[in-house]
């Protein structure tokens, strides 16, 4: 065998196992999806082809000769050799073109191949899958799945450590800061917070054990009350301004929610409306479906456990 | 017949051409009409959401990003529906890019928010470390150029009778009217109001301020654009 | 007057050459320099994040790179070739007619001011976002002059020519300047928004006339066939002189020419579809760009293949000669781009490949293996001539060749594999049906690949300044050379 071949399949087979080794050791992997190995397959044949058809040319470079008729005119001394066309070349580009034809006129449109029939099939297919899987998952396994959505979804905003990133946005990890608890209590709150329209009223209609609306030294001593996990000074400002609502513990009631630890059920609330705030504005969630909300409920509350 | 026309250049140039011009003809013709009719709940753009396309599209944030979401499941899931040819009705020129090198932004005005932006833009490696999108500071201080998008929306309503101050139908079977001023000078002061509301939702001092005395930098017509991608 | 051989006049053509040179050498550094960046995004803010900031970031760079080497670099070179061939195949000097050579002159000069002003206007971010058309409508204006200019040069020449039948290389001229008058016109029909609104706004911005998924169709059809004729058919053109006349062999087949040329013309036009595939263009339009991508490999094999076939029993000018060197390896290059681009247009492998790094690869295999080789080949066939001197360095042009190769390898390895592992990334779905990653995961994962990419790079640009260096040094200090030592392969000095 010449020499060539050996480079060729030298070339070939490096950078065809560089490739492997890079794509498929890297996250993706095939899946067992048809696209992913269709591309796989289409790479692997340009390098093939390419290298082994253009070293066929360089043997015929290194040993075939030139000759034929030549044309009658000779442009700046180059001439042209009337010799016929490769063979292969023009059998393969007649197969194209009546390939071409045949899908033109039959194979496509019997087929009728329509890319959103195809997208419904698939999504039908996939919802399939799950639907019948999503029934089991529960406990550990739905935290699991709710750090998974978190990942893809949350951490842009919330951090990889769901810290808030610097508080550009909530951190997920303690129930409520002080300045979020300040911003309540004088301005209200209204962010469907209990999954529909009930808001909570600001700073004039909160009031002290005396009866008269609430101080800023009373909002900043419930504020650290709150944010510390009902611990230090405020329980009696709290118990008379809040605990109407929120209960005594804060673990909330029918009208107000739970202010001493996160529940799914807050969080999907916070999903399905968005959340404006102090920090910032966090928006809905409506592309994520019902067991991906309670996923993300269950694997924020379990963060602050 | 092929020699005969290598010595003739004017019919070998006519050949030429019939040949590469008849393509475009069946490719491009039957699509017009279909295409560039708007999809209900589809609005013109406002005057500051126009203005801030065209910061978009000074700072070519097209080479990096795409707006174009494809019926693929994962992309659905990542971005929400795929793109329907009438929600482009009102894009001159589109913006679909051709490389991702950050994510599509054809629906980003529905998962991210006015505050996010203005993070992301001054410091996009502190919001999302690892980025390699570049900081754009100098939209924060850079006027918006009001004027230009204003002329756009005369020019597009003349020419290609674009709705403004037209009812236009929505999903909900309620109607929308987007305004477009009688003079530059009313204009302009559409474009701020729009850019007051955005404000109240930033903490940069200096945006702020510049508001507050009347001037848009472009960031805010930025954010007015990416929050009216949906 | 047979007898006597023809002064041929090359002034224009050395003009072009080293503006092809010079913009050649400043848009790859831009490309160099944004390759850098996307490795390691703190260079965007070299200069501090404030003003200038501005004008060192990736957008407005990017823009600059893409438009500056295929406008600036590639058609520079591509005229600096049309004023050396053209003259030479058709047996007619420029210098027989006054007229063609102010036309010369003029086609120069205000094509370079066009090229000045882009550069600005590009750097102040105006721009129509259109990818390879982003000049604002004064722009267009200058270069369709620019364009009328070159057509009036070509008609020039072909009407006073001595040798009647047309040489392959004429074909591809003409064809490149119809084909690209044609696209220009159509995809950059715009109305100035200044005078439409009776002078509000900037002077220089226009509203396109086609909206949305129209828009996208002409400008596909656009962008697709500007490629085809601005990084294909001329370059075609220079092959077809530069091989065969520095071999001394004939073309293998006229009717394999024949063949390739009309199925190039009329297969190409179609195909501009596979830029566009799963989006809201109707399916049967994406079909179409589909199937006539697979195809076109045929057409352009042929070229390729044809000019394989020419260094037939050639093997020791392919391994003795560099500028040989430069066109064989340019040839199979072409092939490799030209197979890569039909896999990439089919749908099931474009729903990875597309908006990916794959992409990148694709265009630089053939931009940097199969133009600007090419571009490089013949201007090291030209310079000699231009000068009555020897090659300064035949070991830079050795050295410079494999450095350059070297760095191809990298830098398309390197995006195809980033692309397909970003495409796979951004499909996966996970055991629970959610998706995988989310997208900045595909983001950090490329970096090692972006590291070798703007490695790679680099190695071609000091390979290109090499280049620059050995051409610059030839016009000045080569050995002086008989024109009888300039017939076919080009003397250079070790
Ligand atoms: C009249 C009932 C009521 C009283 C009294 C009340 N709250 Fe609330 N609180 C609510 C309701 C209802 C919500 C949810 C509002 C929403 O949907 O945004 C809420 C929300 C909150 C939140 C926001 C939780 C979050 O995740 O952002 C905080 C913090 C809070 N309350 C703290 C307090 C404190 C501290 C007091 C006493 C000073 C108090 N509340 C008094 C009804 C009340
Ligand atoms: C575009 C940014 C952004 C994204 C994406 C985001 N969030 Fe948020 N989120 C915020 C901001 C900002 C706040 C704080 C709002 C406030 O209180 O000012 C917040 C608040 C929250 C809260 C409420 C905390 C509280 O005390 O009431 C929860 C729960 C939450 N996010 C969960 C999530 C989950 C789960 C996801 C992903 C599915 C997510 N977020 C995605 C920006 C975001
Ligand atoms: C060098 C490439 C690059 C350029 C140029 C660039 N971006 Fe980005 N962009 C990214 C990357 C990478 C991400 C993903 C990581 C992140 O969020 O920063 C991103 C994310 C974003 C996002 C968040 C989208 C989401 O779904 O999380 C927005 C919005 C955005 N960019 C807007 C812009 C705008 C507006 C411009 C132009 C002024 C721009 N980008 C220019 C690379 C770029
Ligand atoms: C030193 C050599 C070069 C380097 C390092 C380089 C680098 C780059 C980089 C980093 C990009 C941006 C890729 C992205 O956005 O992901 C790019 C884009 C591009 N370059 Fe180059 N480049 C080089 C030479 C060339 C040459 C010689 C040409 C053409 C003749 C060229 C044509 C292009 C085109 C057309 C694009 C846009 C591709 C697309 O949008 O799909 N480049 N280049
Ligand atoms: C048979 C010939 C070819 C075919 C069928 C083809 C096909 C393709 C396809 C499918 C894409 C990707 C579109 C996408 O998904 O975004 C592409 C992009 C591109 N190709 Fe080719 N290609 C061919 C030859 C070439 C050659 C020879 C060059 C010369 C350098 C080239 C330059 C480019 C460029 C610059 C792009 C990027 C366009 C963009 O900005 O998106 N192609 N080509
Ligand atoms: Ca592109
Ligand atoms: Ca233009
Ligand atoms: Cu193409």
């Amino acid at each position: 065998m010449n020499k060539i071949y050996l480079w060729g399949f030298i070339v070939t087979a490096s950078m065809l196992g560089f490739t492997y080794v890079s794509v498929l050791g890297s996250k993706g992997g095939f899946n067992g999806d048809i696209v992913n190995i269709l591309t796989i397959a289409g790479a692997a044949a340009l390098v093939i082809i390419t290298v082994f058809v253009v070293i066929k040319y360089v043997r015929q470079m290194q040993t075939d000769t030139a000759d034929g008729e030549l044309v009658n005119e000779s442009w700046d001394g180059i001439g042209e050799y009337l010799n016929p066309v490769p063979m292969g070349w023009a059998i393969i580009y007649l197969m194209t073109m009546v390939w071409a034809m045949w899908y033109f006129t039959m194979g496509y449109p019997v087929q009728s191949y329509s890319q959103i029939g195809e997208y419904n099939e698939d999504v039908d297919v996939h919802n399939k899958k799950f639907e019948a899987k999503y029934a089991s998952i529960t406990g550990d396994r739905l935290v699991e799945m709710g750090e998974s959505v978190f990942l893809a979804e949350c951490k842009i905003c919330h951090g990889l450590t769901a810290d808030g990133i610097d508080g550009t946005a909530s951190n997920l990890n303690v129930r409520l800061e002080a300045n979020v608890v300040k911003n309540a209590i004088v301005n209200g709150s209204n962010n469907n917070l209990l999954g529909m329209e009930m808001p909570m009223p600001n700073r004039e209609f909160l009031f002290n054990a005396a009866g008269s609306a609430i101080t800023d030294a009373e909002i900043d001593t419930v504020s650290a009350y709150v944010a510390n996990g009902f611990t230090g000074k405020g329980s009696d400002v709290y118990l008379s301004a809040c605990a109407s609502c929120h209960k005594e513990n804060g673990m909330g009631t029918d009208y107000g929610p739970n202010i001493a630890k996160y529940t799914p059920q807050l969080v999907v609330n916070v999903l399905n409306h968005g959340k404006k705030g102090v920090i910032g504005t966090m928006p809905a969630f409506n592309r994520l479906n019902a067991k991906q909300k309670e996923a993300a409920g269950a694997y924020v509350t379990s963060l602050s456990e | 017949m092929f020699h005969w026309l290598e010595k003739n250049p004017f019919f070998f140039a006519l050949a030429v051409f019939a040949t590469i011009a008849f393509a475009g003809l069946v490719e491009i013709i039957p699509n017009f009409a279909q295409s560039s009719r708007p999809l209900i709940g589809t609005t013109p753009y406002s005057t500051l959401e126009l203005a801030g396309r065209h910061v978009y599209i000074k700072n070519s944030c097209n080479a990096c990003h795409s707006q174009l979401i494809r019926p693929f499941k994962s992309e659905t899931d990542r971005y929400g529906d795929y793109s329907l040819s009438g929600e482009y009705a009102y894009d001159r020129p589109f913006l679909w890019g051709s490389k991702r090198t950050g994510p599509d932004l054809m629906r980003v005005g529905n998962y991210r928010t006015t505050d996010w932006h203005e993070n992301h833009m001054w410091d996009p490696e502190k919001v999302v470390p690892g980025t390699i999108m570049p900081a754009y500071r100098w939209m924060f201080v850079n006027n918006t150029d009001v004027d230009t998008a204003y002329a756009e929306m005369i020019t597009v309503e003349k020419f290609f009778g674009v709705p403004y101050n037209k009812p236009v139908p929505m999903k909900d079977g309620s109607t929308k009217t987007i305004k477009m001023a009688d003079t530059l000078h009313q204009a302009r002061k559409d474009a701020l109001a729009e850019a007051r509301i955005i404000v109240k939702d930033m903490k940069h001092q200096d945006v702020i301020d510049a508001v507050e005395v009347g001037r848009i930098p472009e960031i805010v017509a930025l954010i007015a654009y990416m929050n009216s991608l949906k | 007057m047979e007898n006597r051989p023809l002064e041929y006049d090359y002034s224009v053509s050395k003009l072009f050459i080293y503006t092809s040179l010079g913009i050649g050498f400043v848009g790859m550094l831009v490309g160099v320099i944004i390759a850098w960046e996307m490795a390691f995004p703190a260079i965007n803010t070299i200069f501090g994040d404030g003003a200038i900031a501005e004008y060192t970031n990736f957008s407005r760079l990017r823009v600059l790179h893409t438009d500056s080497v295929i406008y600036g670099f590639v058609l520079s070179g591509v005229w600096a070739t049309w004023y050396y061939v053209g003259q030479r195949v058709l047996k007619v000097s420029m210098a027989e007619s006054k007229t063609l050579m102010y036309v010369g002159y003029a086609h120069f000069w205000i094509y370079l001011f066009a090229a000045v002003v882009l550069v600005i206007s590009l750097l102040m971010g105006i721009t129509q976002s259109k990818e390879y058309a982003e000049f604002e409508w004064p722009l267009d204006l200058g270069i369709t002059t620019v364009w009328l200019l070159w057509g009036a040069s070509i008609a020039g020449l072909i009407g006073l020519r001595r040798e009647k039948t047309l040489y392959i290389s004429i074909w591809y001229y003409i064809a490149t300047f119809l084909a690209v008058a044609m696209l220009h016109l159509l995809n950059n029909l715009a109305i100035p928004t200044y005078y439409a609104s009776n002078g509000i706004g900037a002077w220089y911005h226009s509203v396109s006339m086609y909206a949305g998924t129209n828009d996208a169709l002409v400008q596909w059809w656009f962008g697709h066939n500007a490629v085809a004729f601005v990084l294909t058919t001329p370059i075609i053109a220079m092959i077809y002189y530069f091989l065969p006349k520095e071999s001394g062999q004939a073309i293998y087949s006229y009717k394999l020419s024949l063949l390739s040329f009309w199925g190039l013309m009329f297969i190409y036009l179609w195909a501009g579809g596979h830029h566009i595939l799963f989006s809201t263009v109707p399916d049967w339009v994406q079909t179409l760009g589909s199937v006539f991508s697979v195809i076109l490999i045929l057409p352009s094999w042929g070229s390729a293949i044809n000019m394989l076939l020419t260094m037939k029993g050639e093997w020791q000018q392919v391994a003795s000669n560099p500028i040989i060197k430069f066109m064989v390896m340019g040839s199979t290059f072409y092939m490799f781009s030209t197979l890569e681009g039909p896999i990439q247009a089919i749908k099931s492998v474009n729903a990875i490949a597309h908006f990916t790094d794959w992409i990148i690869g694709h265009v630089h295999d053939g931009a940097l293996g199969w133009v600007v080789f090419m571009i490089m080949g013949a201007v090291y066939h030209m310079i000699p001539r231009l000068y009555g001197r020897e090659i300064y360095s035949k070991k830079i042009m050795a050295t410079q060749f494999w450095i350059q190769t070297l760095g191809i390898v990298l830098y398309f390895t390197s995006m195809w594999i980033a692309g397909i592992t970003q495409g796979m990334m951004w499909r996966a779905h996970d055991e629970f049906g959610n998706l995988a990653y989310s997208f900045i995961d595909t983001v950090t994962v490329l970096h090692p690949y972006f590291v070798i990419r703007a490695v790679g790079g680099t190695l071609y640009l000091i390979g290109f300044a090499m280049f620059i260096y050995n051409v610059v040094m030839t016009a000045r200090n080569g050995r002086r050379v008989e024109a009888s030592e300039l017939h076919n392969t080009t003397p250079m000095a070790d």
